[in-house]
């Protein structure tokens, strides 16, 4: 039986939790948000017909993976990567990690994480969870999403390591490798914030960014006609609150987690115009809350007709104009 | 937010806010879902005339329990025959009940170990008494109201152990 000794703390996010939680543990000071701020993850994309997706679905962050990558990109902090054709090859350098005393994030799909309710539990490969123990038919794990260490069947962790279908984990594991003895807060912040502006204003795709936000709007209005009955739409409606919220974002669709970011790197690197910026970025959060409670609300009520989606798509343009002067005013200040 | 428009009490399923704080700063605070704390009930409405429905279509031969387990489990065609690593063309036949029939335990199998639930359960479907009604097993297991029965998985990938309770007086 293996137990690295492992500081357990609860995150906003899987990802960056993971990431925040493994270089803590090694010695390393840094927050969740600054994490997630240098590496760009705050994002907007509307996906309206996917293979993968029984419904239109959106998400409000970075591609999986991208979070490590530029936070590695930005600041020189390194991380050994694993992945795997064979489950049992893979199963076996986990094991060899931890019989070194190494933590090690794994990527998993959520669906066979048993210690989270049932209803919290849906099939997506994109879950990250740091591995900190084993015995005979467990795995002891640090789930952010869980509050304390927690242990996960042998074969569970196994089927959410390789898992088939969309963004597949492949047994992916990750744990930090170096870290420079110095960091140019300055530089990394700076890049983190620009290219955050880039992915929000200027990618040229219809889906992402603003301009996903305001597909979203147009497209909320004939959720109805793909429903397939009224119970259906309700969850689908009601889903909108989950992905803004509960599914790991901090609330506010990360909005909120992003806003705690300028208010630590004003200081930090000494511009306290980014203060006046995080203040109206949580208040630009404030307004993805409310349209989620009240998305929540309809859904409950089962009150979706044409008004009521009408009324939530007035709201998602409101959003997206909001979102277009902040990050346009941001980027202005930043380059 | 302010920290105290954060605050749900639903110790069941907790999440990390980002939270103005009293002092002006921002930063984590640990609190309940607000969906859960104050909707699951609902959810757990849907969920139950969900499951009712296609067990209904299941007994009347319209579709298979790959297709049961396919809609609760919210997964495409796609996605479904990408994680069994079988054809769309064959996954699509295995919703059909006729078709259904004609495949092999170990395909029962690869798509039980998607569902998550015994390979026994591809061919069944698990009642229990609940008061004076029977409910589905699928859904009383969601909601960990079993008590009575329980499935687990033995060494033999395809032979399940079903402990059943002690009959009532």
């Amino acid at each position: 039986m293996i137990t690295i000794p492992y500081k357990h703390k609860m995150a906003a996010h899987c990802e960056s939790g993971s990431i925040t939680s493994l270089l803590n543990n090694a010695g390393f000071d840094i927050t969740e948000p600054m994490v997630f701020g240098i590496s760009s993850g705050i994002f907007f994309g509307y996906f309206h017909k996917m293979k993968s997706f029984p419904f239109p679905t959106f998400i409000v962050r970075n591609k999986p993976g991208k979070m490590r990558e530029n936070l590695t990109k930005r600041t020189g902090i390194k991380f050994h990567t694993y992945t795997f054709k064979d489950p049992e090859k893979g199963r076996q350098m986990l094991n060899r990690l931890l019989e070194q005393n190494i933590p090690t994030a794994a990527q998993v799909d959520f669906f066979y994480m048993d210690y989270i309710p049932s209803w919290e539990r849906v099939h997506i490969n994109v879950h990250f969870i740091v591995v900190v123990g084993v015995n005979t038919n467990h795995y002891l794990v640090s789930d952010s999403y869980f509050p304390k260490l927690v242990e996960l069947k042998t074969e569970s962790l196994n089927m959410a390591r390789f898992a088939g279908g969309n963004m597949s984990p492949k047994g992916f594991l990750f744990h930090p490798e170096s870290i420079p003895k110095e960091i140019d807060y300055e530089k990394a912040i700076i890049k983190g914030i620009k290219k955050a502006c880039f992915n929000m204003l200027k990618i040229p795709i219809p889906f992402l960014g603003v301009k996903g936000i305001r597909l979203f709007a147009k497209k909320i209005t004939e959720w109805p006609s793909l429903a397939r009955d009224t119970e259906h739409l309700s969850h689908e409606i009601m889903k909108i609150n989950i992905l803004l919220e509960d599914q790991g974002t901090g609330g506010g669709g990360f909005r909120f987690m992003f806003a705690s970011f300028l208010q630590q790197a004003a200081g930090m690197i000494n511009k306290p115009e980014l203060l006046d910026f995080s203040r109206k970025m949580m208040e630009i959060g404030d307004g993805w809350r409310e349209f989620s409670l009240l998305a929540a609300r309809f859904g409950k009520n089962r009150d979706l007709g044409p008004e009521r989606m009408k009324e939530l798509s007035e709201r998602l343009m409101d959003r997206a104009q909001v979102e277009q002067q902040f990050f346009s005013q941001l980027y202005k200040t930043i380059k | 937010m302010k920290e105290k428009d954060g605050y749900v009490n639903f110790p069941e399923q907790q999440v990390i806010l980002y939270v103005e704080k009293e002092d002006g700063q921002y930063g984590p605070m640990q609190t309940g879902s607000y969906l859960s704390g104050n909707y699951l009930d609902d959810y757990e409405i849907k969920r139950y005339h969900l499951e009712e429905s296609l067990r209904t279509r299941v007994m009347k031969g319209e579709i298979s329990m790959v297709k049961y387990y396919m809609i609760l489990e919210d997964l495409t065609l796609s996605e479904l025959a990408a994680r069994v690593g079988l054809s769309k063309t064959k996954v699509n036949k295995h919703l059909d009940p006729v078709h259904f029939g004609k495949a092999k335990v170990e395909t029962l199998k690869k798509y039980a170990d998607v569902f998550n639930v015994p390979v026994s359960n591809m061919l069944q479907v698990v009642m229990l008494k609940k008061g004076d009604n029977l409910e589905s097993y699928t859904f009383l297991e969601e909601n960990k109201q079993t008590e009575g029965i329980e499935q687990m998985k033995t060494e033999n990938p395809y032979v399940m152990l079903v402990k059943i309770g002690e009959k009532r007086k």
